[in-house]
Order: C-alpha cells, then structure tokens, then sequence
C-alpha cells in the first residue's frame, strides 16, 4: 500500500478494481471520464490485471455488453455522465427485470450546476424510475466505499445498483491507500448458463416485477442499517454518532452538501455560535430511501433542514415518511424555498441558511459590500484553441452560406464552442447526435432554407448514423459537416471507431467515415482541409448547393494530440491594423498592439495553423507551414 | 485550515501547482482536499483550483474555499486575481503575475486589455499583495510553462515567517521536495530552477 493523491474518479477506478472488477464500459462525459482512463492506465501500466476496458461506441452498447459480460458471471463497470444514462436507459430499464449475475455497478456522474452538462438531471430520481437501487457519496472515500459496496448488492440481490457522485466528487482528490497491484475475479467456470430466464418476455416480466419489489424492500433495511446513512448528534461544539434522533431539530443532507453544511457547522462554531442541539443525517443510499434510518432520526422533530442538489429527492421521501407515520415534523427545503432549488449548494450557502434554521444569525460572518472601485474581471470564457481545425470549418461554411437564408444545428463537442463571438456558427445544440436530425426537421418546415448539421467524429460514430439514414431514405435537403479532428476532443482526448486504437492496444483498421457515408447512400461527399480558407471554402459551397443529404469532412488533426507548427508572423510594415483577421476568426492567439495599430500573434499561444495567413487581405501575416508548403501537423503527433 | 486558491487560465498549470501544494501538506501529516475546474473551462476559460490543508490536524469537509476565506491566493493572470479577490480572507496574501493575457473577447471589444490598473486595484484591495514578475523569472529560466511554479514558490516564500498567507508553514525545502515527487523526472531541473530563481527574486520579500 501506498498513499497517493488520487482524484474521486481514480479512487472509483482504484475501488472498483480492488472488487475484482472484470469488464469496464463507458462513454466519456465531463465529469465521469477519468474513470476508464484510469483503468486503462493501470491496466496498462501492468498494475490492474485481467482486467477488460473499452470506451465503447456509445452508452447504449456499453450497457448492454456489461449485461451480456454479467451474464457470463463477470463482474461489469459502466460509465457515464448523467445525460449518458438516458442513453442507455432502454437497456437499464430491461436488464433490472432480466436480472444480474455477475456483479454490474453504473457509475453515473451527475453535473449540479450543471458545469458542463445541457441538464439538471438527478440519476437518484432515475434509479427510483427504473426501480434501481442508487448510492450517493459525499467525499471520494465514502464513495470508494460504495463502489466496493455496490458489487456485493449487486450480486446479493441480482440488480443493477448505480453509484452516483456529482462533479466536486469526481473531480475532488485526496490521498488514498492503494495496493500494488489489483486482480479481477475469475469468471465463474463454465461461463454463460443456459436459462429461460435471459430472455425477456412478458410473463417473465410481472414476477420479476414483483421480485423487484421484494428485493428492494429488503435493500432499503439492510441499508438503513448500514454505515452509508450516518447519523450524529450535535449538542453545543461536541458531535457525535448517534443511533437515533433525539433534539427536536435535524439537518438531512444528500452528496456533497453533506460536507458543505459540516463544514458551515463548523464555521458557525468556529465564530462563537451557541447551537442549539440538533441532529445530523447523511442519506448515502436515497433510493431505495432507508426508511427505517430516517424514522429513527426523525422521532421527537418539529423541523427538518434538507440539503441536496438537483431535485427534492431526499425532501419527497421525509414528507412521505411523515403522511405515513402521521409526525407532525415540517419539512425546509426546495420545495418551500429555504435551500436553492437549483444550481449548487456551497459552504456559504449552507452557513446562512444553518444559522436562520438554528437561530444563531449572529454569527455569520459580515457580507462584504461591493466595491464601486473594483475593475471588471475580463470576460473569458472557454473557447477554441489557438490552431483549432473547428475554427476554419465554421469560417468556411458561413462564407459559404452568406446571403443565404440558413440554419446551423451543432452538436454536443468542442466545436459548440463555435457558437462563440466571432464565428457565431452554432444556432443550436440539443443533445449527442441531434444536429444532423434537427436540420432535417429544418429543411422540411422551410424548404428554402439552407439547413447545415455539424458533428464531430466521435459524436457522428456514438449517435450521428442513424440521423444520416434518415435523412437519405427521406431525402432530406442537408449538408452534414463532419468535423473529424481524430479525437474525443472535449473530455480529454478519448479513442473512438475511426481511429485505429482502443484502450486495449491498436486495431487494424479503423472504421472510415467516408465508407459509413457511401454505406448509408450519401453521393455527395466533400473533403477539405479546414486550415486552407480557399479549398474550404469550394469544398462547403459544392456540398450546400447539392440538391438532398450531402456531406463535408472537414479533416485536421486537434491541436491537443498533435505538437505545434512554427509560430505565425505578423509583418508590421504589411499590417494595416484593419482588424478584419481579428474579428473573421477570433483565434486566441491574435491580439491588436496597445495602440490598437497593429495585430500581435502570442508567441506561446500560436499553434502555427496557418489559418489568419489566408484571412489577411494585405498579405500581413506569414506562417511556416504556408513557405514551407507543408501540411499543417502531418506527422506531428504528440506523445 | 489552510486555505490556498489557485486561480488562472486553462492550460496554465494551475492544477499542478495545486497537487505540488498538496503533496507537502500530505509530507506534513496533514488532511488534505484539493479540487479544480475540469471541462469545458480548461479551453481557454477561467480555472480555479482549491487546496484545502487540516494544518491544525483537523478533518476537512468541503473539497472548495468559501468566499473570504482563502488564506493565500495565488493568481496567475492578473484578470483573473481581479475575479478570485472576492476568496481572499480579511488578512489574506495575494501572490498575482504581472503579465495581463487578453481573452478573445477583451480582443474582440476593442479596448485595450492592460495589466498596471489592476495590479494598482489588487494592491490597495489585498490586505497582503505581491506582484510577480514571472514573465522576467520565466525567461531567466527559459521556459514559459514554468510560470505555475515561479508563482507558487513566490507563495511560499512571500510567507516565510510570516502570520498570513501560508503562514510559513511551508517551507521552500518542502516545496521542492513535493516538486519532485510530482513532476516528471525530465521536467524537475527546470522546475527546480524555476523555483529557486522565484524565491531568489522574492528573497527578502517586500509584501506589504
Ligand atoms: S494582420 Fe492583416 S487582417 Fe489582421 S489587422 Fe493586420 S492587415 Fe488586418
Ligand atoms: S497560425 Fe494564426 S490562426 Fe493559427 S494559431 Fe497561429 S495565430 Fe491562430
């Protein structure tokens, strides 16, 4: 054992394969990716052994390989953000009937906020839907702790169970003890049983409905019991465990607004607050809700203060729990406005409405007024890189389109970036895959509208398809922009379909998206460099004149697997200070001199691209890779 | 508690220099929590990364600092410092790069985007400030990337003997110690540099 600094996601990963993990699926979504890397990364690295990982082509097919693994006796880890679960929803939903073997845990991370999500979906609310037992960490312990967990509920009771951390657990650290190496359990001898009961049907449906039920009853006392829905009992500056509840006032959290309002608790103390006694209670398993655990922190209460983001989960089940045990406990929560009813929670947050609850406002500390003097701290937000292919693509594409009437569907990657100041080419955005579909439901309604879909090449293989036989069995009016920077971009760089690797090793041949194209019936398919405004430019105009579903690659490697071109240079005695390069493109590495009389190209940002050269009409700015004629980055990969 | 909040631009090392802090405190025996802006933030945006040290043996709850009670921020972009200030505790240190990084849309509005009025703002705002020079230090070393350690060994050694800021608990002996537990082997000479020639520079420190 060693103690290192591990992020919750590689203490999940860490968890999950000292459980003996066999089979790891997913995904990649911000905030849950680092959890199959770090298995990759272990396993490759010769520590995790035995172990299978792949970052599947979707959330769909890698739930259904982890049920199909399970059956066999494996033990099975998906992985996945929130929106990943809708996904792959229609198999969770079956498998929970159908029943498991080996044990199958779902890592699925939630995103309050949300900080990087389109929703504010709770996984807790889905795992009650789908009838699915759910564990909900506060820190990356507890949650290391349930992983470990979830495996044995998992195979005890034949069910799915999720284990569901939100961002500030996935992507909090702290240091951890962890074994030199890991093994995954055998599978069973034998494998795969022959068995009426791994087919799904209608009758068989109602009984395991009704051992559904069972089963879950059972969870939720076993649970209740258990050491994930701790209870203590606060009197004056002392907190200690407690069995059962005995002031008359309560604090329940959920996640990590257990740590936030333990933290504000303490703040309070800390200020010289007299608190009154009360009670503390952590719900670590929300569903199935730990019925008994509650009762007992819920005897003698008058009222009850719950902390939990995303929906009033935990809130529901007390104001249940009090129309059926007929108490007279009022409940404060989302529901009647005293906690946020969106959003995150946050230490500040919790501390004033803890000290409203308790009675000892004093104590907070002053708001400090705002200071009339401050400066504006610069607008910054995230954007593409300097070199980014996107950035030619959508350049291209809207000088194509100019004084065309048009609408541009994006999709879910780094190119919605593109929706940004200056290119402004993303008019809407709705979840994997919908871009494409989405401009056919344009081209419909307004026929001479010029409807374009871009997509990038991981997102075009996980849910793009299927959009694109639609729109050639319908003959839909489109151009389909694919944005193939060889990459997962947005979460870190993972592998996909059409590039020749796994997380096992390389593979021989990559899927081709000209071949899905054709395979599909596509005709029309354009290619381009992005980097070279004027092939680009032909490239988007042939594609969005032709009559039905064309298609546009636009390929260049991502800025962030590949090493950089030699900086671009601006010849200050060409450069007219006209801005136009500036407010064409808006890469970050482009600024204009104090005096605004000149353009400057950051030295360290600059990626060598070559892009701004084609942009300046005046012949300013010179690139490497433009006298050199060389591509940009072939054979430049990074490390 | 020990407080100290990194704040800064995707891409700049903020998240290193969190987990080089975090690796000391960890040599101390202390509770330590570290958490960051992962995401779509990291292209280009605003990062902030919260290291959270049980300096006294406590536990430690919450992953993020509250609002006013960073014992130390350690601002990379000036800008940035500007956003972070509203962390800074009532005796708090301030540690801010010199050098002002315009976003695209500082460029794209035309005005200019310059560093001296908010390092003037920072320096009558923080009740302890310092002002790093770390454009200068980065090319004594020869390395722009290096700017995330220049500015966290001005941290430490701003605060040696001193009651605020890190409040020496830290020392620079530490600091390079957690630096080579944390840094690939190829990259420790031009960190080690960075930091000795950071603190060198801070030397006698001149925080108000
Ligand atoms: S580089 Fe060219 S486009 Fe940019 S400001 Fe100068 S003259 Fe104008
Ligand atoms: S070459 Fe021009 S467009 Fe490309 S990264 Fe450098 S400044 Fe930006």
């Amino acid at each position: 054992m060693r103690s290192t600094l591990l992020m919750g996601n590689e203490a999940f990963a860490w968890a999950a394969l000292e459980a003996g993990v066999n089979v790891v699926a997913g995904y990649p979504g911000t905030p849950s990716s680092e959890l199959v890397e770090t298995v990759a990364k272990l396993h490759a690295a010769g520590v995790a052994h035995d172990v299978y990982v792949e970052w599947s082509d979707n959330e769909k097919a890698a739930l259904e390989l982890l049920v199909g693994a399970s059956a066999s006796g494996a033990r099975g880890l998906f992985t996945c953000k929130q929106m990943g679960l809708n996904v792959a929803a229609d198999a969770l939903l079956s498998a929970n009937y159908v029943g498991v073997r080996g044990g199958l845990v779902l890592f699925v991370a939630d995103d309050p906020g949300p900080i990087s999500s389109q929703t504010e979906q709770d996984t807790r609310r889905f795992a009650n839907f789908a009838k699915v037992p759910v564990l909900d960490p506060w820190n990356p312990e507890s949650g290391a702790d349930m992983m470990r967990h979830a495996f044995e509920v998992s195979e005890t009771w034949h069910t799915p169970v999720i284990v569901r951390p939100t961002t500030r657990v996935n992507h909090a650290s702290t240091f951890f003890d962890v074994p030199s190496e890991t093994h995954a359990r055998p599978v069973p001898e034998g494998g795969f049983e022959k068995d009426p009961k791994w087919v799904i049907f209608p009758r068989r449906s109602y009984a395991a409905h009704g051992e559904i039920n069972d089963r879950l009853h059972e969870i939720a006392s076993e649970e209740a019991a258990g050491s994930f829905n701790p209870l203590y009992a606060y009197a004056g500056e002392e907190c200690a465990p407690a069995d059962a509840g005995a002031a008359p006032l309560g604090i329940v959290c959920g996640g990590v607004s257990g740590a936030y309002a333990r933290e504000a608790i303490e703040m309070l103390i800390a200020r010289g607050a007299q608190l009154p006694a009360f009670d503390f209670l952590q719900v670590g398993t929300p569903f199935p809700f730990p019925v008994r655990r509650a009762r007992a922190f819920a005897a003698g209460k008058t009222d009850v203060l719950v902390f939990e983001e995303l929906d009033h989960v935990i809130e529901d089940d007390l104001l249940m729990l009090a129309g059926r045990d007929k108490l007279s406990y009022r409940v404060h929560g989302k529901l009647d406005g005293s906690t946020l009813a969106r959003g995150e929670n946050s230490v500040e947050d919790c501390a004033r409405r803890i000290a409203r609850f308790l009675g000892v406002t004093d104590a907070l500390p002053e708001e400090p007024a705002p200071d009339p003097a401050a400066p504006q701290a610069p607008a910054r937000p995230p954007v593409l890189c300097a070199g980014c292919p996107h950035r030619g693509a959508f350049y291209a594409v809207k000088r194509a389109l100019r004084g065309k009437k048009n609408v541009l569907c994006g999709d879910i990657g780094c190119y919605t970036l593109g929706n940004a100041k200056p290119l402004e080419a993303v008019d809407t955005c709705l979840c994997m895959g919908a871009g494409i579909t989405m401009a056919q439901g344009v081209a419909v309604a307004e026929p001479g509208t010029k409807a374009v879909a871009f997509i990038g090449d991981s997102t075009f293989f996980a849910s793009g398809m299927t959009g694109v036989a639609n729109a050639v069995y319908n003959q839909h009016d489109i151009t389909i922009v694919v944005l193939d920077n060889s990459t997962t971009a947005m979460t870190g760089g993972q592998p996909h379909p059409g590039i020749g690797r796994t997380l096992m090793g390389p593979v021989s041949d990559p899927i081709r998206i000209e071949a899905v194209l054709e395979g599909l019936g596509v005709t029309c398919i354009e290619h381009a460099n992005p980097l070279y405004l004027k092939e680009s430019l032909a490239a988007a105009r042939r594609a969005v004149d032709f009559e039905g579903p064309s298609a546009l690659i636009f390929r260049s490697p991502c800025t962030q697997i590949v090493r950089p071109e030699p900086r671009a240079v601006v010849d200050d005695d060409a450069c007219v200070g006209c801005r136009v390069c500036v407010e064409a493109i808006g890469c970050p590495a482009m600024t204009m001199s104090a005096d605004g009389s000149k353009m400057i190209v950051d030295a360290a940002t600059c990626y060598g691209c070559g892009l701004c050269v084609d942009v300046c009409q005046h012949g300013a700015i010179s690139a490497a890779v433009r006298t050199e004629g060389r591509v940009p980055f072939a054979g430049k990969a990074g490390e | 508690m020990l407080n100290v909040l990194i704040a800064g631009i995707g891409g700049q090392g903020s998240v290193l220099a969190a987990k080089i802090l975090a690796a000391a405190a960890q040599a101390r025996g202390w509770k330590v929590r570290t958490a960051e802006t992962i995401g779509m933030a990291q292209r280009g945006g605003n990062v902030t990364s919260h290291v959270r040290m049980g300096d006294a043996g406590e536990e430690v709850h919450a992953p993020l600092i509250a609002r006013g009670t960073a014992d130390c921020i350690v601002a990379l972009e000036p800008g940035e410092a500007v956003r972070a200030l509203p962390y800074l505790a009532p005796d708090g240190l301030l540690v801010c790069a010199r050098t002002a990084i315009p976003s695209v849309e500082t460029t794209l509005s035309g005005e200019p985007y310059e560093a001296e009025p908010l390092l003037a703002y920072l320096e009558g705002a923080a009740p302890h400030f310092l002002a790093v020079d770390e454009a200068a230090i980065c090319e004594e070393v020869g390395s722009r990337k290096v700017a995330n350690l220049v500015m966290l060994a001005s941290a430490v050694a701003a605060s040696n003997g001193t009651s605020f800021g890190l409040r020496g608990a830290i020392g620079t002996d530490e600091l390079v110690r957690a630096m080579e537990a944390c840094v690939k082997p190829a990259f420790v000479a031009l960190n080690r540099a960075a930091i000795d020639t950071a603190i060198a520079r801070v030397g006698a420190p001149s925080v108000n």
